[in-house]
């Protein structure tokens, strides 16, 4: 209903808008056709050299072609309206995420204090209360760590900690500490290919990268993930692909997925949880990289495969990623600056 | 904790935070209740049909099937089940919502520990008082309309449908006090058995109910009068009692 009535007042203005110039132009059309009737019968009788045809149709067509520029001025501004809207629309729905994925781990932290306040509980017990509640805490930690680090890389406030890497042990072993994060079995992933070339990567960033794709294969796979992890060097660049056997992505939605706040909405999903940042983070950090990522799924209950492509260096993107590196270089040199003593 | 007359009582939990659902199980088994615990909505409606319960404590963001859809799963086969809605949410919207399905009660994470069991302890107690009554006396007729608080069964002159539990038990408290006037906070209390930090809008919307059901001009009731700045008065002619 709300959003009904929010949508329905710029599409009103939007078409008075248009009718008003409409009706200008055929006024102004008449008022030309008008006038030329009269020039044509009297101007040549009066003063011959006053009727000049070309001039005039040069006036009319100039102020046609002014007039559809500013229409599709108007156009424009009012698509970027709407699509304020509709990420205003998905901010809420973000909110409400957000507000769930903080409360939950936030009532539980209450539900065991208040638990061990008022009950005698078995010291076994108490240990296994307070492991729980530790893991609550960390996960609101992380939480806010990474809403905060998002908003600071859309600020362009951090500059990432790139190096030249040897790519195929380097990345082998970012997989493999991330399979290891997630206690998962050689069953569950497996990982291989090889990449003989380097690369300019921020450590961090790609695992916060590979950890969101495994969370992700894990949260939207019915029972225990399988998760292929591959990578190789083509053409020029470095190529990782991610494929798990979950749930799988509908056809229209694969375009969405990266967008902010978005969520997918499916009776089948067996899992709830997320903020609808996950998989926008992973796409800004590629990008910082100088790379892509695309998603590929045949359709619900089919598995999806994400593809990362990465420069290799220094052939590819050689004057970005140097930039990359010069602003490493003189962000430690501040650092450093700061860290000596006056 | 004090002596539970409601021990042995069979609750099934139905929350997908894990942490959560353990932290609850452990209080509502120590208080002496039998716990079912299910994870997802799926879940949650096996074993509602396999096993009978006396309440359901049912979070709201739920994996296959939100608590909205489960409760009005659940509704279908047992329409007056006692079910008190866990969520995160908190918008009035939502809680009406949940209201409407046919929740009997709200509780917004985070919560208390007692008052929570508080709670649960308030909706046994309602259910065992409602079911008491409507017992001893199940079918209540007034005008051409008749109610049986048994099977929540309703005719209002031609129409025949069912009523929700909380319909019947506003019902059913009106007309234990036929002509006189009744509160908002008097029904939150008895029939919610909350006190009025809830908005004693929840009270209107359900007598707005009421009214469109039983009343052939809902604008100008003939039953459910609303008593300027005092509350509400059910209205029968004596000899139709």
């Amino acid at each position: 209903m709300k959003k009904q009535r929010s949508l329905f007042y710029p599409i009103f203005i939007f078409v008075l808008a248009q009718v008003a110039w409409i009706v200008i132009v055929l006024l102004w059309i008449f008022r030309y056709v008008a006038s030329n009737i009269i020039y044509n019968h009297v101007g040549e009788r009066i003063t011959p050299q006053l009727v000049s045809k070309s001039a005039n149709v040069l006036e009319l067509v100039g102020g046609l072609v002014l007039m559809v520029t500013a229409s599709v001025g108007l156009l424009l501004i009012f698509r970027n309206l709407t699509d304020q809207m509709k990420i205003t629309g998905m901010y809420d729905n973000f909110i409400a995420n957000i507000t769930h994925e903080l409360k939950s781990p936030l009532s539980s932290i209450q539900l065991y204090l208040e638990t061990l306040k008022s009950r005698q509980v078995p010291p076994a017990k108490q240990t296994e209360f307070l492991n729980r509640m530790l893991k609550d805490a960390d996960r609101l930690k992380n939480l806010i760590n990474s809403i905060l680090e998002i908003s600071g890389l859309e600020q362009k406030k951090i500059v990432f900690n790139y190096e030249i890497v040897a790519a195929g042990p380097t990345f082998r072993k970012l997989l493999q500490d991330t399979a290891g994060q997630f206690n998962l079995s050689s069953q569950e992933v497996i990982i291989s290919g090889d990449a003989p070339c380097s690369c300019v990567i921020d450590r961090n960033a790609m695992r916060t990268v590979l950890d969101n794709l495994v969370d992700n294969a894990i949260k939207y796979s019915e029972g225990p993930p399988q998760i292929e992890m591959k990578f190789a060097n083509k053409a020029g660049h470095l190529v990782l692909e991610f494929r798990d056997h979950g749930i799988g992505i509908a056809k229209k939605d694969q375009k969405q997925v990266f967008q902010k706040f978005h969520r997918i909405y499916r009776p089948d999903i067996p899992n709830v949880k997320g903020t609808g940042l996950g998989l926008y983070w992973v796409k800004e950090i590629i990008k910082m990289h100088g790379g892509k990522i695309h998603v590929h799924s045949e359709g619900a209950g089919q598995g999806t495969a994400f593809t990362i492509d990465l420069p290799v260096y220094p052939t590819a993107k050689t004057r970005y990623i140097n930039n990359l590196l010069k602003l490493t270089q003189k962000r430690k040199k501040i650092e450093r600056g700061e860290n000596e003593p006056e | 904790m004090n002596r539970n007359d409601f021990a042995g009582n069979r609750i099934l939990l139905v929350e997908d935070e894990e942490s959560l659902a353990v932290g609850l199980e452990y209080n509502l088994s120590e208080e002496g209740y039998a716990v079912m615990l299910a994870a997802d909505g799926r879940k949650a409606l096996e074993i509602y049909a396999a096993h009978p319960c006396d309440l359901v404590i049912l979070d709201i963001m739920l994996p296959y099937m939100d608590g909205f859809q489960v409760a009005a799963k659940m509704r279908e086969t047992d329409p007056q089940i006692p079910i008190l809605m866990l969520t995160a949410r908190t918008g009035l919207a939502d809680r009406l919502k949940g209201l409407e399905i046919g929740a009997d009660d709200y509780i917004t994470k985070p919560f208390h520990l007692d008052e929570l069991l508080l709670r649960v302890k308030g909706m046994l107690r309602r259910k065992q008082w409602y079911q008491k009554t409507s017992a001893a006396n199940p079918v209540f007729c007034f005008g051409p309309h008749s109610i049986n608080f048994q099977n929540l069964q309703c005719r209002a002159g031609k129409n025949e449908f069912t009523l929700t539990q909380h319909e019947a038990m506003v019902l059913k408290y009106f007309t234990d006090h036929v002509n006189t006037i009744v509160t908002r906070h008097e029904l939150l209390e008895h029939v919610w058995q909350i006190r009025s930090e809830v908005e004693t809008r929840t009270v209107d919307i359900f007598v707005a109910r009421l009214r469109k059901y039983f009343e052939a001009d809902p604008k100008n009731p003939v039953f459910f009068k609303s008593i300027r700045s005092a509350g509400y008065m059910f209205c029968v002619e004596p000899d139709n009692q």
